[in-house]
């Protein structure tokens, strides 16, 4: 034990730059690349929830297509979310502790009633409204395993009701109003974890909550989009380019903020240069340079703003093909860039000395708990257990937003 | 007087949540270690635990005992405020038994405090381990009980 706590420092000290703690020398940083996931994920669930959210309280009908899809996405990635967590622990066997012995003075113990609630009194609840007379008439047309699961799903009510579907249709609307800022506080949850860290330059910061929701907001669109277009292509479907064009432009508007504040907050530290403020920029320029300058603002942000923007121009003129590929390309940089945003923030985090005047050094493994091959397992079982929820709870073609793109214009008038 | 009557999801809603809720307080009921709280937001019994777990540490007035020629020159050097298992590693068993051999150090423990870092003061001696000596033995030119003598 003694010989192997020595050999790091004699491994790890050489890689430091400056003046860094001797009790800073540790192999790699506490929260690693599992804890760059879990806000991933999270920001994922609330974006993709606001884009349902267009469709039922705003009224977005050109969204009509996705709006399942993103709540079925939500879920999918809700139900992921603990994993990094939970595989980020020491003692994952103890995980029920948290729930047996619940806390209301610590914000990381809180994040079980934020979870909580979001999951079982929204998503669940809402989903279950808005299939409810779906789970009565499949169960009543499906047999075999498929039908005891849409059977258990009705909870045992078949009323099919005039006044029991407007009941559902009513309580879906309060569910979505209620959604709107339960969302925020799930993802503005986790920006208040960091924002609250006022030793950390890097982290402590009022802008960290609503840089993290817009960023949610901005991630989970570009996620429903990207789910959307690969679900089409599986089913050799057409794409609904009303919808898409729709998507696009939310995409875009959540962007243009999501970089605003974004900016805001460089802005804000540049100007008022605080103390920790050379180590900040240190870490800009060089340690993050390829997932800041080049992840983050260039692909996750410029790219996307300059494709989506001219879009909104020039959308008339771009053929249908191009434009599809504009939005598909668009959405995967954002999807990466967020990605990058979340890395930037939790290892950046941890990569300079509480000195401020020295840094530290992180390789990502690929094996190991905290490697590339896990957060690449976990980010692929939320798409796993999505397409079992598609094959499950979306087999019918998805509605139509009101334009067919293959049908003759002038003939439909005539008709 | 009008009867309430409750649309049926909402009967169902209500009683599905009764079921989870109850579940759960019936699962907390049981599975709450029956100390917990006693002093505090942890179980009561936990600090009975770690006091009766056995020591590993001896203190250096039981090394003292046998090898107070070593420790008398540790204390005339400037490694006499260093603890002899903070190097030696813990030795409780090696003092209640002298057959009990203590780790063998392979002298890996001279670079946590000597390895060369910018924030430890300037007068410390500190070294490059890989630039300073490819060996592992810093005893072949140092003397870790009497560092300012040279062997």
């Amino acid at each position: 034990m003694t010989n192997e706590l020595t050999n790091i420092v004699v491994e790890i000290l050489p890689r430091f730059e400056g003046y860094v703690y001797p009790n800073e020398a540790s192999a790699h940083p506490l929260w690693g690349f599992l804890i760059v996931l879990y806000p991933y994920i999270t920001g994922l669930v609330a974006g993709a929830f606001i884009m349902a959210s267009l469709v039922r309280v705003f009224k977005v009908k050109a969204l009509e297509p996705v709006y399942r899809l993103s709540l079925l996405t939500a879920l999918a990635f809700l139900l992921c979310a603990t994993l990094p967590l939970l595989f980020h622990l020491g003692h994952p066997e103890r995980c029920f502790e948290i729930m047996i012995t619940p806390h209301f003075t610590s914000p990381m113990a809180m994040f079980g009633f934020v979870y909580a609630w979001y999951l079982m009194a929204v998503l669940l609840l809402e989903l279950w409204f808005d299939y409810r007379q779906d789970f009565v008439k499949w169960s009543q047309t499906t047999a075999g395993f498929k039908g005891i699961i849409y059977r258990a799903f009705t909870l045992g009510v078949t009323d099919e009701s005039d006044a029991a579907v407007r009941l559902d249709m009513k309580m879906g609307w309060i569910l979505s109003i209620v959604g709107i800022p339960s969302a925020f506080l799930l993802h503005g949850y986790v920006g208040f974890i960091f924002g609250s860290i006022k030793a950390n330059p890097w982290w402590g910061n009022v802008l960290m909550p609503i840089i993290f929701i817009l960023s949610a907001v901005a991630s989970g669109i570009a996620l429903c989009v990207f789910n959307y277009m690969v679900l089409t292509w599986i089913r050799r479907h057409t794409v609904d380019m009303r919808c898409l064009d729709t998507m696009g432009m939310f995409l875009f508007y959540a962007l243009v903020v999501d970089a605003s504040v974004e900016a805001l907050d460089w802005i804000h530290r540049i100007y008022s240069a605080e103390e920790g403020f050379n180590v900040i920029y240190y870490m800009a320029r060089e340690k993050l340079f390829y997932t800041l300058s080049i992840g983050q603002a260039a692909i996750g942000t410029l790219l996307p703003l300059l494709l989506l923007g001219s879009l909104q121009l020039f959308r008339k003129h771009v053929p249908e093909l191009v434009r599809r590929r504009m939005y598909f390309a668009s959405a995967s940089m954002m999807l990466l860039g967020v990605l990058a945003m979340r890395w930037n923030v939790v290892i950046g985090g941890q990569l300079f000395s509480k000195s401020l005047r020295g840094v530290m050094g992180y390789k990502l493994e690929f094996a190991g708990v905290e490697g590339w091959l896990m957060g690449m397992v976990l980010l692929g079982l939320p798409f796993v257990i999505l397409t079992v929820f598609v094959k499950l709870f979306l087999s019918e073609r998805l509605p139509s937003s009101g334009h067919e793109p293959h049908v003759n214009l002038p003939a439909a008038e005539k008709a | 007087m009008k009867r309430l009557h409750l649309p049926p999801q909402i009967v169902r809603l209500v009683l599905l949540t009764i079921g989870i809720v109850g579940s759960y307080l019936v699962a907390r009921y049981f599975l709450t270690p029956p100390s917990f709280g006693e002093y505090g937001w942890y179980r009561g019994s936990a600090l009975a635990e770690l006091a009766s777990r056995d020591q590993v540490y001896a203190g250096t007035k039981a090394c003292d005992e046998c090898h107070s020629e070593e420790y008398q020159k540790l204390l005339g050097n400037s490694h006499k405020t260093l603890s002899c298992e903070g190097c030696h590693g813990p030795s409780k068993a090696h003092a209640d038994n002298p057959d009990v051999k203590p780790e063998i150090l392979n002298y890996s423990h001279c670079v946590r405090c000597h390895e060369a870092n910018p924030s430890r003061p300037k007068w410390h001696k500190q070294i490059v381990a890989r630039d300073h000596y490819t060996g592992d033995r810093c005893t072949e030119c140092h003397l870790p009980h009497q560092p300012s003598e040279a062997p």
